[in-house]
């Protein structure tokens, strides 16, 4: 566009210049020509003013043109946004599409996973099914092998119904045998019966046997005690003979008996005395041990005696020896206490002068050093007065006579006296140490003494110890005591234990336990906790359903009548109520029918009557019958019949009415002598037909 | 079943004792009526005839229960277990099985160990459960029963138990009843029950 912008630029400058060049020649060529001058100038003028309008028209159209161009350049411009949004956007699309394509790569990949595992599974499941299939088949041969039993147990049943055939059979048999040999048992009855009795007559004869063989030894036995008796007769009678001989010796016996009798008393006599001997001497020979006995234990008593006399006469003699007054045991005791005390103060002693021993020989050693001290001091103190004398010496020997010498002389004199004291303190000490030394020589002695005492009194000691009883009798008596204690304690406490026992059993047989070492624990769902819920829940449901109830029967109670709002129980109907249910609506269903039917029939039944009989029948009141005329003249006018006998007979009776009363001729005509109610009710319909027709 | 071992292992007795209690536990729930008699069906064990239940509930938890006391009857661990039977209406406990356990660590093959004598004595035991019956005092109310296991305080156990009281009887009256042992575990039964005020 630019171009043919320039372009047109251009052209129009060159038609411009062209135009411009062109008047310019016209001017030059007309300069001279001035009559022409006042057009040309307007015709200059004008051209002039239409190059001026065509140049403002070709700027007008530059800059139109430049409009056009920006325009264009801004269009160009939101094209090339409007494009580049479109990039952006296909871009993103692009981004888009590729995101997708991946996401669909990925569902293909995952898809085709899915595919593999799911062959996977179909393999698996063909395997599965194959392995079933060959399970089944296993089972159906065993199905097979199972049937094969089965026949074989039908088999057995078979034989073993026949084997209970025969056994039946057997069973006959033998009852069969059973009752001929009943029949033979009763045969074997009645000949044991015959046996019977002959074996009754059989046992009489015995019997009489018997009885005669009884009387035969009764009389065998007679006979004898009669030939016993006899004999005894003839014996009685030698012995009659015999005591008549001897009844000559009579008298001699007697005086013989006299004798013998005598000696019996003394005899008897003298055998008490003996057994009364017997005892005494057993007596004296019992006495006679015991006192020999006595006498051995006196002569131990004696030798005991004699050992306690010696062995007392040598405590008295120790006693005596010992210097103490002893005569009997307590002395002694208190002796030993004495001793006792004695060796414990001498103990005392011994450790006061061991002390004081020890401490004495500290200060002998304290002096021993301190002597050593001093002699040392003194060496160094006569060293010095060497010195000094030599001093003093040397002093003298260097000056004769001079003012020093009462000087040094008094020094000496100091020196001197000086040395004297301490000469006397070391006399002192030493005399100090010979006296420790003594001291300590005497405690010394002292102490040997005393151990020797000690010594000797520990023997005393242990020899007393042995024969000292009171003081162990009190020990002894006070640790039976506290045995005794200590004993009662342990049965006390065994009791206790005992006890103690019993309750721990007692706890571990109700289910206790030690919390600190066990514990006791149960399934969560365990059937108690299970069987608590649903107690809870039923009692739940049952109580709402209790409410359920009540309300129900309140509702009804207050409504009356069945009401079918929600207070309904939705109780699941049973089968029997359904039935039941439909029984009834189409029992129900019938009947309304029905009515409906019987409604209809009846209407036209009546129609039907009325229209052929001419009169409408209604039964007013049971067993009354209104018949009203087609003809009647009056909407009241009306006859009356009564149904008289039982029903269904068809005898009626007619009614006294207002009608009636006007129609009694007919009444009588045809009623009372015709006695004919269809004729009377047909008479009547003439009549009134005729009257309505004449009328 | 007559098996002649020559001597007896820890994880042999623990199945002797889990398997007594399997039977003495059904024998229990069959004689006092907690459950229906026509929901247990007749054995064979021990040379005698036994009630085992048929309730599919029941079995499941008998068996959950069985199987975690033999794990502790083989770490020896347990030292109870009670089969407690509580009235549903009051939630009072009316009845208390307990079987005391003692086990023997130190254990060693003895010469004769006849399974025969164990289970006379196990048959002995389960007769005497079902004699009790003639002194224990009628369940009259439905009832439930729930199984407790006494262990050492220690033990960790597995997240379906819980730690439960002891549910002691107020005022019970204990009878000891016979003992078996197979050298390794003894265990020791005993039953209290609640004292009727009748008596």
């Amino acid at each position: 566009m630019d171009d043919m912008e320039d372009t047109t630029i251009f052209s129009t400058l060159k038609s411009f210049k062209s135009l411009i060049s062109g008047p310019d020649h016209s001017l030059l060529e007309t300069e001279p020509a001035y009559g022409r001058s006042d057009l040309q100038k307007l015709y200059t003028k004008r051209v002039e003013l239409e190059e001026a309008a065509e140049r403002v028209r070709s700027h007008t159209s530059l800059l139109q043109l430049t409009q056009e161009k920006q325009q264009m350049e801004l269009s160009h411009k939101r094209a090339r946004i409007e494009l580049e949004k479109e990039a952006h956007s296909s871009s993103r699309d692009l981004q888009r599409e590729i995101d997708r394509n991946r996401e669909l790569l990925l569902k293909i990949r995952r898809l085709e996973e899915r595919e593999e595992k799911a062959n996977q599974a179909l393999n698996e499941q063909m395997e599965n099914n194959k392995a079933l299939k060959r399970n089944l088949e296993e089972l159906h041969k065993k199905a097979n092998v199972k049937d094969s039993k089965l026949t074989e147990a039908d088999q057995m049943i078979s034989e073993l119904k026949d084997e209970t055939r025969r056994l039946n059979q057997k069973i006959q048999i033998q009852e069969s045998k059973f009752s001929t040999q009943n029949l033979e048992i009763q045969a074997l009855q009645e000949q044991l019966d015959v046996q019977r009795k002959k074996y009754q007559d059989v046992s009489q004869r015995y019997q009489n046997l018997q009885s005669s063989h009884s009387i035969s030894t009764e009389s065998e036995l007679k006979m004898k005690e009669l030939e016993r008796r006899l004999a005894l007769q003839e014996q009685d009678s030698v012995i009659v003979k015999n005591m008549k001989s001897e009844m000559v010796r009579l008298p001699e016996l007697e005086r013989e008996i006299k004798r013998l009798r005598e000696e019996n008393c003394f005899l008897r006599e003298t055998k008490e005395n003996n057994s009364l001997l017997k005892e005494e001497t057993e007596g004296l020979r019992k006495k006679l041990e015991r006192v020999e006995r006595v006498m051995e234990e006196k002569l131990k008593a004696e030798l005991e005696k004699e050992k306690l006399e010696q062995e007392l006469q040598a405590w008295e003699n120790i006693g005596q020896a010992a210097g103490l007054n002893i005569r009997k045991p307590e002395d002694l005791s208190r002796e030993v206490i004495q001793i006792q005390q004695r060796e414990l103060n001498l103990k005392q002693q011994n450790y006061t002068l061991n002390s004081r021993w020890t401490e004495s020989l500290l200060n002998f050693t304290s002096w021993k050093t301190g002597v050593l001290e001093l002699k040392l001091v003194l060496l160094y103190v006569g060293q010095e007065r060497d010195g000094m004398r030599a001093i003093l010496e040397s002093y003298d020997s260097e000056l004769a006579t001079s003012e020093y010498s009462p000087q040094l002389m008094f020094r000496v004199k100091e020196a001197e006296d000086m040395l004297q004291k301490v000469q006397a303190h070391n006399t002192e000490m030493e005399t100090q140490l010979s006296k420790a030394q003594e001291e300590a020589g005497s405690f010394k002695l002292q102490v040997q003494m005393m151990t020797a005492e000690l010594e000797a009194l520990k023997e005393q000691h242990v020899s007393n110890a042995e024969k000292n009883t009171l003081a162990t009798a009190e020990e002894v008596s006070s640790l039976r005591q506290k045995i005794e204690e200590l004993e009662a304690e342990r049965q006390r406490l065994e009791e206790q234990n005992n006890i103690l026992e019993m309750r721990l059993e007692r706890h571990n047989l109700q289910g206790d336990y030690d919390p600190v070492k066990t514990k006791v624990i149960h399934l969560q769902m365990n059937p108690t906790s299970i069987a608590k819920q649903q107690h809870a829940e039923e009692v739940e449901q049952l109580r709402l359903e209790c409410q359920l109830l009540r309300d129900r029967i309140r509702k009804i109670e207050a409504g009356g009548g069945v009401t079918k709002d929600d207070t309904t129980l939705i109780i699941p109907p049973s089968q029997e109520i359904l039935d039941l249910r439909k029984q009834m609506e189409s029992a129900e269903l019938k009947n309304q029918r029905l009515k409906e039917v019987f409604q209809k029939k009846i209407q036209e039944f009546r129609t039907a009557c009325y229209v052929l009989t001419g009169y409408q029948i209604d039964i007013t009141v049971e067993n009354q019958y209104r018949l009203t005329s087609v003809y009647a003249e009056h909407m009241e006018d009306s006859l009356l019949f009564k149904s008289t006998g039982p029903v269904g007979s068809g005898s009626m009776q007619l009614l006294e009415t207002d009608f009636s009363r006007t129609l009694t001729g007919l009444v009588d005509l045809h009623l009372f002598h015709q006695k004919s109610i269809p004729v009377f009710l047909s008479a009547v319909t003439i009549e009134l037909f005729s009257r309505q027709t004449v009328t | 079943m007559s098996k002649t071992l020559k001597g007896i292992t820890l994880k042999g007795s623990a199945e002797l004792v889990a398997e007594f209690f399997s039977f003495g536990i059904n024998s229990i729930l069959y004689q006092r009526g907690i459950y229906p008699a026509e929901t247990f069906t007749r054995v064979t064990q021990y040379d005698m005839s036994l009630q085992l239940t048929t309730d599919a509930k029941l079995k499941n938890y008998l068996t959950n229960v069985i199987s975690q006391l033999k794990e502790w009857l083989f770490d020896c661990t347990v030292q109870k277990l009670v089969v407690v039977i509580t009235c549903l209406e009051t939630n009072e406990v009316l009845e208390r099985w307990q079987f005391d356990l003692e086990c023997d660590k130190t254990f060693f093959l003895p010469d004769q160990c006849k399974y025969e004598s164990i289970q006379e004595e196990i048959r002995s035991v389960i007769r005497q459960i079902t004699a009790t019956v003639t002194f224990l005092p009628l369940l009259e109310t439905a009832c439930a029963f729930d199984l407790l296991i006494y262990t050492d305080k220690d033990l960790e156990v597995p997240e379906q138990w819980e730690e439960s009281g002891p549910q002691l009887i107020d005022q019970s009256e204990e009878v000891r009843l016979r003992s078996f042992t197979t050298t390794i575990h003894k265990v020791n039964s005993m039953v209290a029950y609640k004292r009727t005020n009748s008596t």
